[in-house]
């Protein structure tokens, strides 16, 4: 008896273990909620959304100008603050990134939203996929990256053809200028500063280096640092010693850079008068317009 | 120990540590490279102006910072009569911040005239807020010490508040790399130009309170006896207050709020000087200026080329010690 007992309680455990499976799949699956895929980002993050994603965002002005250039501009729903590019992007709800206004992400009900390393701390990401809302993230170490991450876009919300299209043009123009500087001069050091109280410039892992090397120059900052845009002192500034230098023209950097460091105008780009203001929105964008970028680092660095 | 041996000590270990700092630098350079630069300088040579332009203002800088604010927490713990004043009590500190975040934030241009406006406006802030904590402290014509504390500290946390909304409010990344790093303290803005506003305002203070270290030490006995023995306490105190919101305001404007030095050092005066000794002011600053050096030195060590934010060496360097001199049974704050 006891033994009969106990058989049917295993064979309960058995089917109950069996049926476990669909149980779970029927209580995760909404009734409107459609197939859904699994995707792993440039982090390794792995994340889940629609495999047909309708509703759009980005948390970076980069990549809203790639979802602008990628997908159907219908699909985007907001944009940060910042995103000012393309001129459509105007007639798109404002979303504020940081702090993240979870509330309006949520209103906006965004099946992925898109966004670069260094842009959304990671525990903000986790805390939007919790409430159901996807983050994905890209990183950007050469401009081949940045052709190869909208392509991903691409594939991600069903627009693949455009995104590749897109990505083998823009190949072709950075080819084509590449072409243009092989030349074996030695190469020309650039230094471009993102901030000149504490200065801080674009160092060795960040895309400019691939720009200049694209350009046959070279990023002056060869040392690598922990930090993308590190903080520098005048005396290593010295020692660099570079031949351009990128962050403002010439008469707003007199004065609110050499008149702050007079010591600095012993350094070539001074004496030569080799000192540039490039376009912010192009420089700091690893987006559509990076080839406009790389053009304008070339007028500067050939003039 | 006799106290001239402390005296030889510190002064060995200073020459040491300013030997060491000109040595430390992007540029390599050794003590005949240093010779070399002082000796023969070429100045087209840019290790040598590395050594002289940059390097060597940077240490005196260090120097002078280091041991005005050792100097302004010993006369303020005096005036108090209390262990746990600092230099930045009177709201120098917040209210410098205010000003240079005014300039940060663009509310003022960056560059006025060809001067650059951040020292400038966190001198002026740091006098304003002052100004404001001696007004609520002052009652009934004379300077009351535990209100002047209570207004310190309110004022400064109101002051702080305005700095954090505008913080909080800022527009750009920039602007607030610009904020925190100054509100951590640094010296990379030394310059031989900016060095001698903060030194004379050192000196003449030094020699001021030389003259009237016998009535800072009869303060500490209390307002009732130092009355009693013919001080008069609130001449001292004005000439206190005074020094103190000029010294450190310069001070700070020129270096951005540096922590703990001015509260650490004077306890480490009166642990190896005693509590009267007549030589403890000069000591502080002078221990108060070793101890900067020593912490700026480190921080370029450490985390090298921009160095840590110097306020987080002070403190991590400066609070064990601080402990231990706590923990020893004879150390006592007044006679």
């Amino acid at each position: 008896m006891r033994h009969t007992h106990t058989l049917y309680f295993n064979i309960c455990c058995l089917l109950l273990v069996c049926l476990l499976p669909f149980l779970q799949g029927c209580s995760e699956k909404e009734p409107q909620q459609e197939h859904t895929v699994v995707l792993q980002d440039d982090l390794g993050r792995k994340l889940r959304l629609p495999a047909q994603p309708k509703r759009v965002m980005a948390f970076s002005p980069a990549m809203t100008e790639m979802l602008f250039a990628i997908c159907d501009t219908a699909t985007i729903v907001a944009r940060t603050p910042n995103c000012d590019y393309p001129e459509g992007v105007k007639t798109k709800p404002v979303v504020n990134n940081y702090p993240v206004d979870y509330e309006q992400v949520l209103a906006l009900k965004p099946d992925i939203v898109f966004t670069s390393e260094g842009i959304t701390p990671l525990d903000v990401a986790a805390q939007l996929q919790e409430l159901g809302v996807a983050v994905y993230y890209q990183k950007y170490r050469t401009v081949e990256d940045v052709f190869s991450g909208m392509e991903a876009i691409g594939r991600i919300t069903g627009r693949e053809r455009q995104a590749k299209h897109l990505a083998d043009s823009l190949r072709l123009q950075v080819k084509e200028i590449a072409q243009r500087h092989t030349q074996n001069q030695p190469p020309q050091r650039i230094l471009a500063i993102t901030w000149t109280d504490p200065i801080y410039v674009y160092g060795q892992n960040t895309l400019l280096t691939d720009k200049l090397h694209l350009l046959g120059a070279e990023n002056a900052v060869q040392e690598l640092f922990d930090q993308p845009y590190p903080a520098l002192t005048r005396e290593y500034i010295l020692k660099l010693n570079p031949d351009v230098l990128l962050g403002g023209s010439p008469e707003k950097l007199e004065q609110t850079f050499f008149s702050l460091y007079p010591e600095l105008r012993k350094i070539n780009a001074y004496q030569n008068r080799r000192i540039y203001a490039p376009t912010g929105n192009l420089l700091e964008r690893p987006g559509p317009r990076v080839v406009e970028s790389i053009l304008e680092l070339e007028r500067f660095l050939y003039p | 120990m006799s106290k001239l041996l402390y005296f030889i000590v510190a002064l060995l270990l200073l020459l040491a540590v300013l030997l060491l700092g000109l040595q430390v630098g992007s540029f390599e350079s050794d003590l005949s490279t240093i010779a070399e630069a002082f000796l023969n300088y070429n100045p087209d040579n840019t290790t040598h102006y590395a050594i002289v332009h940059l390097r060597l203002p940077r240490l005196l800088l260090a120097l002078v910072v280091g041991a005005s604010l050792a100097f302004c927490g010993y006369l303020m713990q005096a005036m108090v009569n209390n262990g746990l004043a600092d230099p930045y009590l009177l709201g120098t500190a917040s209210g410098a911040s205010l000003g240079a975040v005014i300039v940060f934030f663009g509310f003022v241009d960056v560059v006025v005239a060809g001067i650059y406006m951040p020292p400038v406006f966190a001198l002026l802030g740091a006098f304003i807020v002052t100004l404001v904590v001696v007004i609520l402290g002052y009652r009934k014509r004379q300077l009351i010490p535990a209100q002047l504390l209570l207004a310190g500290i309110a004022i400064s946390s109101l002051v702080t508040a305005i700095v954090g909304l505008l913080t909080f409010l800022s527009d750009s990344e920039g602007k607030l790399k610009s904020v925190i790093f100054w509100s951590m303290g640094s010296f990379e803005r030394a310059s031989w130009e900016l060095l001698p506003y903060p030194t004379v305002a050192l000196l003449l203070a030094l020699g001021l309170f030389v003259f009237l270290q016998k009535q800072l030490n009869i303060l500490l006995l209390g307002q009732e006896r130092a009355q009693a023995l013919g001080v008069q306490v609130a001449h001292t105190r004005w000439a206190i207050l005074a020094t103190v919101s000029v010294v450190t305001g310069f001070a700070v404007a020129t270096s951005g709020p540096i922590g703990f030095v001015g509260l650490i050092v004077p306890h480490v005066t009166r642990g190896l000087m005693g509590t009267t000794g007549k030589t403890n002011l000069l000591f502080c600053a002078f221990i108060g200026g070793l101890f900067m050096l020593l912490c700026d030195l480190l921080s370029r060590i450490i985390y090298p080329p921009a160095g840590l934010p110097i306020g987080i060496i002070t403190s991590f360097f400066g609070v064990p010690f601080f402990v231990y001199l706590l923990s020893r049974k004879n150390y006592k704050f007044s006679s």
